[in-house]
C-alpha cells in the first residue's frame, strides 16, 4: 500500500487517503489499488470535490464514488446517445418509465405492468450458474420494489457454439459447459422462487466464446394503487434493511462489470460475483408485497448493483433529503468484514425499505411471521448528505448530487463502415439438404430441452405457451401469452428478439429488424405492440469504433419504435464485452410486450386443418445479409433487411385483426431460415399434418433459393380459414399478400417454384431434423 | 355445511409458490380459502391475530413449490416441521373425516409425513411407506400430461371427475416418480389397487396405460399419478389441476371447438367441497 494511505483507527480496518496533494499519477495508482476503475480526471472531480470540503476523502468514500461512477450504475458513456435516440417516446400508457429501477405502463383502468431487463453477462462467463441465477434473482427485485408482483421472466442467452472445436483461450470456459451452467442456474433460481419463466431465446456465435451474454428480462404485475417508488417517504423515515445477510460476496461487480474480461478474470474475479439463494429470496418478496399492500412502506428499493451506499443516498436524493447509516446494524455472514466491504457488498436477497416511525412493529411482526430477517439501519435526515458511522466514529460524509451524478460523456465516435456486396453462391443442388442443415442449425433447431426445465407454467396465466402444438409435439411460438387477471380476458404478450449478425453487418438496419421482429412475433399472436425495452450488450465505449456502432444501433432502435409510437419503458446497457481476443457481436436484445385484447382470440403457430389455404403476408427481397443461409452456406455479405415503419405498422394491424376476425387460425413469422423454416416449424406442431405450396408468385424475379430463404422483413406465414375475410382485411390496409399452397394431411412438405418440384420431405424427418440439432451435441 | 361456510387452510412455508392459483381455485367454488404460513400454527412470539389452529379450517391444503428449497429430499423438510409440531392436530383431523391434499411438493409433503398412501391402522405411521424419486429424466420438467381416472369410488377429492375420464394437467416437477419399498413393490400395488387407492395413472394421446416416457413423464410404478388414503379423505397428486382451472390454459386450447370455459382441475376441487358439505 503507498504512503499516501493513513490508518485513522486501530480498532478496523478504515484509511484517509492523501490526494489534496497527489499528482496525477498517484491518483492512477489510487485507483488502480483500490480496484475502485475511476479514471485519472475523474479522480481530479474527487480531489477538487474534497478539497472544497477540506479534507482529504477515507478510503471507503473513494469506493462509493467508484461504484456510483461506474459505467454501470451510471451509464456515463451512454446515456447522451439514448436520450437522443430512445428515450422520451410519449405514449398514452406510460405511467413511470425510464427513471426507476423498472417501467411502469398502464395495462387497464385499474392495472399496470412493470418491466426490467438486467444483463448478467461478465459474472455468467466466470461462474455461470451462479451468474445466471443471481441475474434473475436482481431483476426480480426491480420489479418488485416498484410494488409489482412478478408474472414472468425471459432470458435472451448468447453463447460460441456448442460444438466449438478451436482452441479455447486460457481463462475462459467451454461452451457447452457455460450453456449447461447458466441453463441449470436459471432454472434452479427461478423454479425454486416460483415465477414462470416463459421465453427467451439462445444464440450461438463464435463471437461470445470470452464473453457469452446472459439477459433477463421480468415482467411484474399490480394494481396501479400498489405503486411504490424508489424513494423515500419523508424526513425521519427509518431505513430498514430486509432479507439475507451481508458477506463479501459481489464486493466490486459493478467494477467488474465495466471493465474488459482477462485470462485472470477466473481467479481474481471470482469474489465479485453474488452467492444466489433463492429459498431467502421467495419469503422476501412475499414480505415485500404483502408490507406494500398494507401501506406499510413509504419507499422500496433494491439491493444491486453498487450496495448500500449507492441506495441510501439514490432512495434520499429524488426528494431533496439525506441519509444517516449505521454500519453496526447491517446483519454480516461472517466476521472481520471492514466497513467498505459492508458497503460495496452486492450480496443477494437483500431490499432495502423506508418505514415511519409509526408502521416499524407492523412490518417486523411481518418479517418474524415469514422468517425473514430485518434490522433498521438508519434514518432520513434533514442535511443532503449521506452519512455514515461504523463503531461510533463517522466514517462517511458525502453531499447526495456529488455520490449519485456521475459525470456523463460523450466519447468520440468512428461511424461504422458498411459493406454490403453480394457473395458468389450458386443454385442448391438439393433444396431438402439445405433445408435440414438449416433446420439442424444450432440457432434454429429446437430448444425444447431448455423450455422444459423451466416451470412456464407457474401462476396458471400462460395461455399461449413458449411450446406450442400437441401434447409431447410441439414446436417454438412466436410470442408467449400470460392472463394476468382471472376475471379480464386481456392479455400481455411477450417476445426477446435480435438477430446479432445483422447487427454485426449494419448497425442500423440490423437493429431495425430486431425491433420488426418482435413487432411480427407480438403480431403472429394477435397482440399490439404496447412497449419495448432493450438490454445494449456491446463492447468497449472507450474505443471509438465500439461506441460507433452502439450510436448507430440505438439510431436504428429509436427510429422503429418512434415510427410506431411505441415507447421504451426500461432497459440496461452492459458495455465493455469484450476481451484482448475481441468484441463480440452487437447484441441489443429487443424485450417487446404487447397487448391482446382477448386471449380467446390468440392464434398459434402449428397448423390445424387439412384443406385450409396458406398465405404469405409481405415482400419478399434479395435480402440474405445476416441470413442463416448464407451462414450455412458458408458466405458473408448480401444486403441486410430494411424496415419501412410504415408498412410495419399496416402489417401488423391487418396481422392482428385478421386473427381477432377469424379468418387465421395459425400464423408464424417469416425470420431466421425464411419462408421454409416458416413453414416447417409449423408443420412440425401439428403432429399428423403437411403442406403442399408454390412460391412462384414470390418475390418475383427472385431465384428459388432467395424466395424460399431470404430474412425479409415484415412477413408471416398464414394458414387462412376464410380467404375472402382474409383478403379484405388485407386490402384494407395495403398489405400485399401471395397464396401459395395449402395444408395437407399427408405429413410432407412439397414446395414449387412455378410449378417445378424443389422441397419434398417428410413431415417426421424434419421434425427429427430440428429435434435433435442440440440433443446431439449436449445429450 | 354450505360452501362459503366451508374454510380452508392453503398451507405454506419459504418456497411454497402455487398457493395463489390454489386459493383461486377454492374461492371461485364459493368457499372461503385463506394463505396460512406454517408458523402461524407454531411460533410463539407472533402476535395473536395472527395465529391459528388445524381446527379452524375443515379443509387443509397442501400446494406446490421448493418448500425449504427441497434440500435434503423433497417435502422432507416441511414435513418434519409438521410431525414435530402438528401431529396429533392432524391425525385427529383426518380420523374426523376432514380432507386433507397436496399437489406436487404438497404431495410430496404428504408421502414424507407419511399420511401417504398411510398406514393400515395409523393415519400417520412412523415411516413413510412410499417415496417420490427423482424423475427417471434425472432432471425437472415442466409439460403436459394425460391422466386417466380409475378410482372406484372411494378417492373423495375425484367424485366428480367421470369414472376412467382421460383429463389433462401440467407438471412441473424433478422429483415425481412414485416409487415403493422394491422387494415388496408388486403386492403394494396390489394392495393400493383392492383398496382403491390408486386415484390418476398417467395414459398416452391413445388413453392407453403407458410407460413410455415422456407419456409416463417421471417413471413412476404402475403409471401412478395420484393416490389417496384408504379411508379416501387424504390425497395426492403430482400434476397440477389448480392450473388448469380454465380451458384456455390446455395445452391445445387453440384447437377445441365451443364448449365451455372451465378447465379439468376445477372437478378436484368442487369434488373435496361436494364431500365437505355432504358430510358436515
Amino acid at each position: 500500500m503507498s504512503d499516501l494511505f493513513k490508518r485513522k483507527s486501530d480498532e478496523f480496518e478504515l484509511f484517509e487517503v492523501d490526494i489534496l496533494n497527489a499528482s496525477d499519477d498517484e491518483l492512477a495508482s489510487v485507483s488502480a489499488e483500490m480496484g475502485i476503475g475511476l479514471s485519472v480526471d475523474e479522480m481530479k472531480m474527487v480531489r477538487d470535490y474534497f478539497s472544497g470540503v477540506g479534507r482529504n476523502p477515507r478510503d471507503i468514500e473513494l469506493q462509493a464514488l467508484g461504484q456510483a461512477w461506474s459505467e454501470h450504475c451510471s451509464y456515463k458513456s451512454s446515456k447522451k446517445i439514448l436520450k437522443k435516440y430512445v428515450f422520451g417516446i410519449d405514449a398514452p400508457q406510460n405511467i413511470s418509465v425510464i427513471k426507476e429501477d423498472a417501467g411502469v405502463v398502464e395495462f387497464d383502468k385499474d392495472h399496470a405492468y412493470v418491466v426490467g431487463y438486467e444483463s448478467h453477462n461478465h459474472p455468467s462467463a466466470v461462474e455461470p450458474a451462479g451468474g445466471a441465477g443471481t441475474g434473475v434473482g436482481g431483476i426480480l427485485r426491480d420489479i418488485v420494489c416498484m410494488g409489482a408482483q412478478p408474472i414472468g421472466v425471459l432470458d435472451p442467452l448468447f453463447f460460441a457454439p456448442l460444438d466449438y472445436s478451436g482452441k479455447i483461450p486460457r481463462g475462459t470456459k467451454h461452451p457447452k459447459f457455460l450453456y449447461s451452467g447458466v441453463i441449470s442456474g436459471i432454472r434452479d433460481y427461478g423454479n425454486q422462487v416460483g415465477i414462470p419463466n416463459v421465453g427467451g431465446m439462445v444464440y450461438f456465435d463464435d463471437s461470445y466464446l470470452t464473453n457469452c451474454l446472459v439477459n433477463v428480462g421480468c415482467i411484474g404485475f399490480m394494481r396501479k394503487d400498489e405503486l411504490i417508488h424508489s424513494y423515500v417517504g419523508g424526513l425521519g423515515d427509518l431505513y430498514v434493511l430486509l432479507g439475507g445477510k451481508t458477506g463479501r460476496d459481489g464486493i466490486h461487480g459493478v467494477n467488474f462489470a465495466s471493465e474488459e474480461l482477462s485470462e485472470d478474470s477466473e481467479t481474481a474475479s471470482r469474489s465479485a460475483v453474488q452467492v444466489a439463494q433463492p429459498i431467502l429470496k421467495e419469503p422476501l418478496i412475499h414480505v415485500c408485497l404483502l408490507a406494500n399492500r398494507k401501506d406499510l412502506l413509504t419507499g422500496m428499493k433494491d439491493l444491486g448493483g453498487g450496495g448500500l451506499s449507492c441506495v441510501v443516498g439514490e432512495m434520499a436524493q429524488p426528494v431533496g433529503l439525506g441519509a444517516h447509516i449505521n454500519l453496526d446494524k447491517v446483519p454480516l455472514k461472517e466476521e472481520g468484514m471492514t466497513p467498505w466491504e459492508i458497503l460495496m457488498s452486492e450480496s443477494q436477497e437483500r431490499m432495502m425499505v423506508t418505514v415511519t416511525q409509526e408502521n416499524l412493529s407492523k412490518v417486523l411482526d411481518l418479517c418474524n411471521v415469514w422468517d425473514v430477517e430485518a434490522s433498521v439501519v438508519g434514518e432520513v435526515i434533514k442535511s443532503k448528505n449521506v452519512v455514515i458511522d461504523y463503531d461510533g466514529m463517522n466514517i462517511f460524509d458525502m453531499d447526495i448530487d456529488f455520490l449519485v451524478d456521475a459525470p456523463l460523456y460523450a466519447r468520440p465516435v468512428e461511424m461504422p463502415v458498411i459493406d454490403e456486396s453480394e457473395p458468389s453462391l450458386s443454385l442448391p443442388q438439393d433444396y431438402n439438404v439445405v433445408l435440414f442443415s438449416l433446420l439442424s442449425s444450432l440457432n434454429i433447431a429446437s430448444k425444447e430441452d431448455i423450455v422444459r426445465v423451466y416451470d412456464h407454467e407457474i401462476m396458471a396465466a400462460t395461455v399461449v405457451k413458449p411450446l406450442v402444438g400437441m401434447i409431447n409435439r410441439t414446436t417454438h411460438g412466436d410470442a408467449v401469452v400470460l392472463k394476468p387477471l382471472s376475471t379480464s380476458y386481456r392479455g400481455l404478450a411477450l417476445t426477446c428478439d435480435v438477430n446479432p449478425r445483422m447487427v454485426g453487418a449494419n448497425p442500423y438496419w440490423g437493429s431495425a429488424s430486431a425491433m420488426d421482429e418482435s413487432c411480427r412475433n407480438l403480431a403472429a399472436v394477435g397482440a399490439r405492440a404496447h412497449s419495448f425495452a432493450d438490454c445494449l450488450n456491446f463492447g468497449n465505449p472507450e474505443k471509438p469504433d465500439r461506441l460507433g456502432v452502439f450510436h448507430e444501433s440505438v439510431r436504428g432502435l429509436g427510429y422503429v419504435a418512434r415510427g410506431l409510437s411505441v415507447p421504451f419503458v426500461s432497459g440496461n446497457v452492459s458495455l465493455y464485452n469484450e476481451s484482448a481476443l475481441g468484441g463480440i457481436l452487437p447484441t441489443p436484445a429487443i424485450f417487446a410486450i404487447g397487448i391482446v385484447d382477448d386471449i380467446r382470440n390468440t392464434c398459434t403457430v402449428e397448423l390445424k386443418g387439412v384443406g385450409n389455404k396458406l398465405y404469405v403476408i409481405g415482400e419478399t427481397r434479395q435480402e440474405l445479409g445476416g441470413s442463416d443461409y448464407y451462414r450455412v452456406s458458408g458466405v458473408c455479405g448480401g444486403v441486410v433487411p430494411r424496415v419501412d415503419v410504415d408498412v410495419l405498422k399496416r402489417s401488423c394491424a391487418a396481422v392482428v385483426s385478421s386473427i381477432e376476425k377469424g379468418a387465421v387460425c395459425a400464423c408464424h413469422d417469416v425470420s431466421s431460415g425464411g419462408i421454409g423454416v416458416c413453414i416447417s416449424e409449423m408443420i412440425i406442431g401439428s403432429g399428423g399434418l403437411g403442406a403442399k405450396v408454390d412460391v412462384g408468385s414470390v418475390g418475383e424475379g427472385l431465384r428459388p433459393d432467395f424466395k424460399l430463404f431470404s430474412e425479409s422483413n415484415t412477413r408471416w406465414v398464414a394458414e387462412v380459414t376464410n380467404a375472402g375475410l382474409f383478403e379484405k382485411v388485407m386490402k384494407e390496409n395495403n398489405v400485399v399478400f401471395y397464396a401459395i399452397g395449402e395444408v395437407t394431411g399427408d405429413e410432407k412438405l412439397v414446395v414449387s417454384d412455378n410449378g417445378r418440384k424443389i422441397v419434398d420431405a417428410g413431415a417426421s424427418q424434419i421434425a427429427k431434423v430440428w429435434d435433435e440439432g442440440i440433443r446431439n451435441i449436449v445429450g | 355445511m354450505k360452501a362459503e361456510e366451508i374454510k380452508v387452510a392453503v398451507m405454506v412455508m419459504e418456497g411454497t409458490n402455487n398457493e395463489v392459483a390454489t386459493s383461486d381455485a377454492f374461492s371461485m367454488l364459493g368457499a372461503v380459502p385463506e394463505i396460512v404460513h406454517i408458523n402461524q400454527f407454531q411460533k410463539k412470539d407472533i402476535p395473536g391475530d395472527m395465529k391459528r389452529r388445524i381446527d379452524d379450517y375443515q379443509c387443509l391444503f397442501f400446494p406446490g413449490g421448493f418448500s425449504a428449497g427441497d434440500y435434503v429430499r423433497a417435502g422432507a423438510i416441511w414435513a418434519a416441521r409438521m410431525r414435530a409440531t402438528l401431529k396429533d392436530d392432524i391425525v385427529k383431523f383426518v380420523r374426523d373425516g376432514y380432507p386433507v391434499g397436496g399437489v406436487c411438493n404438497g404431495f410430496q409433503v404428504l408421502v414424507e409425513l407419511g399420511l401417504l398412501p398411510g398406514g393400515s391402522s395409523e393415519v400417520i405411521p412412523d415411516y413413510p411407506s412410499a417415496i417420490l424419486r427423482l424423475n427417471k429424466s434425472s432432471h425437472f420438467e415442466c409439460r403436459h400430461v394425460l391422466l386417466r381416472h380409475v378410482s372406484r369410488g372411494r378417492c373423495a377429492w375425484t367424485k366428480n371427475v367421470g369414472r376412467d375420464a382421460v383429463v389433462e394437467m401440467p407438471i412441473a416437477h424433478g422429483e415425481g416418480n412414485f416409487t415403493l419399498p422394491s422387494d415388496t413393490a408388486d403386492a403394494k400395488v396390489k394392495e393400493l389397487v383392492s383398496n382403491d387407492q390408486i386415484v390418476f395413472r398417467y395414459v398416452d394421446d391413445t388413453g392407453k396405460f403407458s410407460d413410455e416416457y415422456p407419456w409416463n413423464p417421471n417413471g413412476s410404478i404402475y403409471n401412478i399419478a395420484g393416490v389417496c388414503n384408504r379411508e379416501g379423505n387424504v390425497f395426492g397428486m403430482m400434476p397440477h389441476p389448480e392450473r388448469v382451472l380454465s380451458k384456455y390454459l390446455l395445452q391445445r386450447w387453440h384447437h377445441m371447438k365451443g364448449a365451455g370455459e372451465e378447465g379439468p382441475g376445477v372437478l378436484v376441487f368442487s369434488s373435496v367441497l361436494d364431500y365437505i358439505k355432504r358430510r358436515f
